[in-house]
């Protein structure tokens, strides 16, 4: 080493070029020559290094080892995946609701959620103008919630079709996004919104049959394990859970009968100046409910959450299942069927009730007209009070009561057999809390107190030969059985003096209908108020058709009639024959009646066949 | 010996290449599959969004209302012709 350096350049130094100088260095020495190798290392050198490059090759090789030969794998195999695989969810779709025919009462369809981040909205107004058309806001709208800056999410629009959403889509506009969600469609709208009810934006159940049949209609979300190519296609798949489709819900109601029943309601809540009413139609030989409707109402459809907010809570109540009312004298044929069981009286027994007074514990109960002897047909064909509590004080309490019960008053519906929550008990007090004047007033459907549902349910005791069956919402395959109420016998007696009351001679002529017997009773009760009976009323009538084999029970309630009319038999009664012979008509019965008023039978002579 | 090795050799090779193509066919196909379940449930949710429509066209108060907008009016006792059924002749209900 000290010899090359001693060495004299000249030549690098005079030509000061690297090129130069190395094309000089062969003619200096040649490289066996070079005397750095004639310099005598140590051989532990040489080993030393030979060992490191060793040390390094194993320490590669233990750490591949460690990563891919079954050590440590996850790691690597975790890095790969997270750049190809994903895991999506897959939504369940909503299962329909239609009606006992199949017609679609709401259905789910894809929809779209428009949603922007304010943040990455870069576009000028000029670009947001088309946007807002698209999804039906104003433009001023559009931009106060863009410029919310606190919110780094905000919803522009939810429930989009398709269609819009790709026009969104293909505005290419930064920081807008929209994501899948399903909208839910109701074609009946007003006429069915009790029943079916409504779900949330976020396709959950809220009322109705949405809400108590929600699991079943929901199905469940699934998810799956894919892998991705470049293109963004799924190449491999595997589920982690597979989705259930909610299931389809065919409910019992007739969508026919439901527009007949809804349609005349409205026009008798309308006609009368009424606060509201309700009216259902029962199929006499199932229980199944094949109409059901409340008037007002609301419109199912609407899926805006403000717009939701301004429905009146009023018209969201199913009144015919959750509002209890005194029924007044709708309840009296019970107590005469009663007294009938008990044979304490014959149909065609007389009864004294002039001077159409009586007067029981110091209270005086009469009648709207005196009348002098009644048969028990008439006194309810009639609608006597004073005939109505002479028999039913002779009867035992406990007697009256268990009819009562059997029908199914003072109990709460079953909720599973009827498909629905929330309907009442309404209120029947214990037979031996009762004073005399009380048994009087329950005789005539005072200090009692029922809902519409309970009050149809109980008229299937007569119109099915002395039984009453569950109540159901939902379409039922078999015909359940019945509980026993009365006997078979004064079930008849009861459906010929119900038809005697829509006769001329009794309260409720309005309800006959042409080309099929009717039956049925009136009531007129008034309602209580912070506990005194006021001048508002109550106009029921509940009643049955064909009476000579009776296929429905159609019950109607209208909730204080504000005209001059507040009777049952005129308001409520021409309700019922409407509803019923459009009813009768859609089920394709055969008449059992005259075709009143003007008889127009075509006598074929059958030779002519 | 030799041959044989260069043949198992040779063998692998192919039997490679052949996997790389099975896995490219399988994944093709399960990207055709995924397309057509895709369009399964579009047709689905269409034909659920017609049926909706369906039901909307159908519905008793629409139909009522096109009806009084031609002329009709809803059936009355006085316009129903009942047809006793002759004895002997069929039901006529």
């Amino acid at each position: 080493m000290s010899a090359a350096t001693r060495r004299p350049l000249p030549s690098a130094r005079d030509r000061g070029d690297g090129r130069a100088r190395a094309a000089g260095a062969g003619e200096r020495v040649a490289f066996s020559a070079n005397p750095l190798l004639a310099v005598k290392v140590p051989a532990w050198r040489s080993k030393f290094v030979l060992f490191s490059l060793f040390v390094a090759f194993v320490a590669l090789a233990v750490r591949a080892f460690y990563l891919q030969g079954g050590l440590n794998t996850d790691f690597l195999q975790q890095q790969g995946e997270a750049r190809y695989a994903r895991t999506l969810d897959v939504p369940a779709t909503r299962g329909k609701v239609t009606d006992r025919n199949g017609v679609v009462l709401a259905a789910s369809v894809p929809a779209r959620a428009i949603w922007a981040i304010p943040e990455d909205v870069t576009a000028t107004p000029a670009q947001l103008a088309p946007l807002a058309k698209l999804l039906d806001l104003p433009p001023a709208e559009l931009k106060r919630r863009l410029a919310d800056g606190d919110r780094s999410f905000v919803f522009l629009r939810r429930q989009l079709d398709l269609e819009t959403a790709e026009a969104v889509a293909r505005l290419k506009l930064a920081g807008i996004h929209s994501s899948r969600e399903f909208r839910r469609h109701y074609p009946e709208g007003a006429a069915a919104a009790h029943v079916v009810g409504f779900t949330s934006l976020d396709d959950r159940g809220q009322e109705g049959v949405e809400l108590a049949h929600d699991e079943r209609l929901a199905g469940r979300a699934g998810s799956r394990r894919v892998i991705k190519d470049r293109l963004g296609r799924v190449v491999e798949g595997d589920w982690l859970r597979v989705p259930a489709d909610g299931r389809d819900l065919a409910l019992a109601l007739d969508n026919r009968i439901q527009h007949i029943t809804t349609s005349a309601l409205r026009q008798a809540v309308e006609r009368h100046e009424a606060r509201a009413g309700a009216a259902i139609v029962l199929d006499a030989r199932s229980g199944e409910v094949l109409a059901l409707a409340n008037w007002p109402s609301f419109d199912p459809s609407v899926r805006s959450g403000e717009r939701r907010a301004r429905w009146a809570p009023e018209t969201l109540r199913n009144r015919a299942l959750t509002d209890t009312f005194e029924p007044g004298s709708t309840l009296k044929p019970f107590s005469v069927a009663a007294a009938l069981e008990a044979g304490l009286v014959q149909p065609e027994s007389r009864i004294p009730t002039a001077p159409g007074r009586i007067v029981v514990g110091g209270r005086t109960i009469s009648d709207t007209r005196p009348h002098d002897l009644l048969t028990v047909e008439q006194v309810v064909a009639k609608s006597s009070n004073v005939g109505t509590v002479r028999i039913a004080l002779d009867l035992p309490a406990e007697r009256l009561w268990n009819v009562l019960t059997a029908a199914g008053f003072g109990q709460a519906p079953a909720a599973r057999t009827l498909g629905f929550q929330g309907a009442v008990a309404g209120r029947l007090r214990p037979y031996r809390s009762w004073r005399p004047i009380e048994q009087a007033t329950i005789a005539y459907g005072y200090g009692v107190s029922v809902s519409l549902l309970q009050l149809a349910r109980a008229y299937t005791a007569f119109a099915r030969d002395g039984d009453v069956v569950p109540i159901s919402l939902t379409r039922l395959e078999t015909a359940p059985a019945g509980v026993p109420v009365i006997r078979p016998e004064t079930a008849r007696a009861m459906r010929r003096m119900l038809e005697q009351a829509v006769g001329d001679e009794g309260t409720a002529p309005q309800a006959r209908i042409a080309g099929w017997r009717v039956a049925g009773k009136t009531g007129t009760a008034r309602k209580l108020r912070d506990g005194q009976y006021v001048n508002a009323y109550v106009a029921s009538f509940a009643g049955l058709a064909p009476a000579s084999d009776p296929r429905i029970v159609v019950a109607v309630m209208i909730d204080e009639p504000g005209g001059s009319r507040f009777h049952g038999g005129e308001v409520a009664a021409p309700v019922f024959a409407q509803i019923a012979a459009g009813s009768l008509r859609t089920l394709q019965v055969p008449p059992d009646g005259p075709p009143a008023p003007a008889p127009r039978v075509v006598a074929l002579a059958a030779e002519a066949l | 010996m030799r041959a044989l090795i260069a043949l198992l050799a040779l063998a692998l090779f192919a039997s490679a290449l052949s996997l790389v193509s099975a896995q490219h066919t399988a994944r093709s196909l399960f990207v055709d599959h995924e397309r057509a379940q895709r369009q399964a449930r579009q047709l689905d949710a269409e034909g659920d969004r017609l049926r909706i429509e369906l039901g909307r066209a159908a519905q008793p108060a629409a139909i009522e209302s096109a009806a009084r907008g031609l002329g009709l009016k809803p059936v009355d006792g006085a316009r129903v012709v009942f047809l006793p059924p002759a004895a002997g002749a069929g039901r006529t209900q």
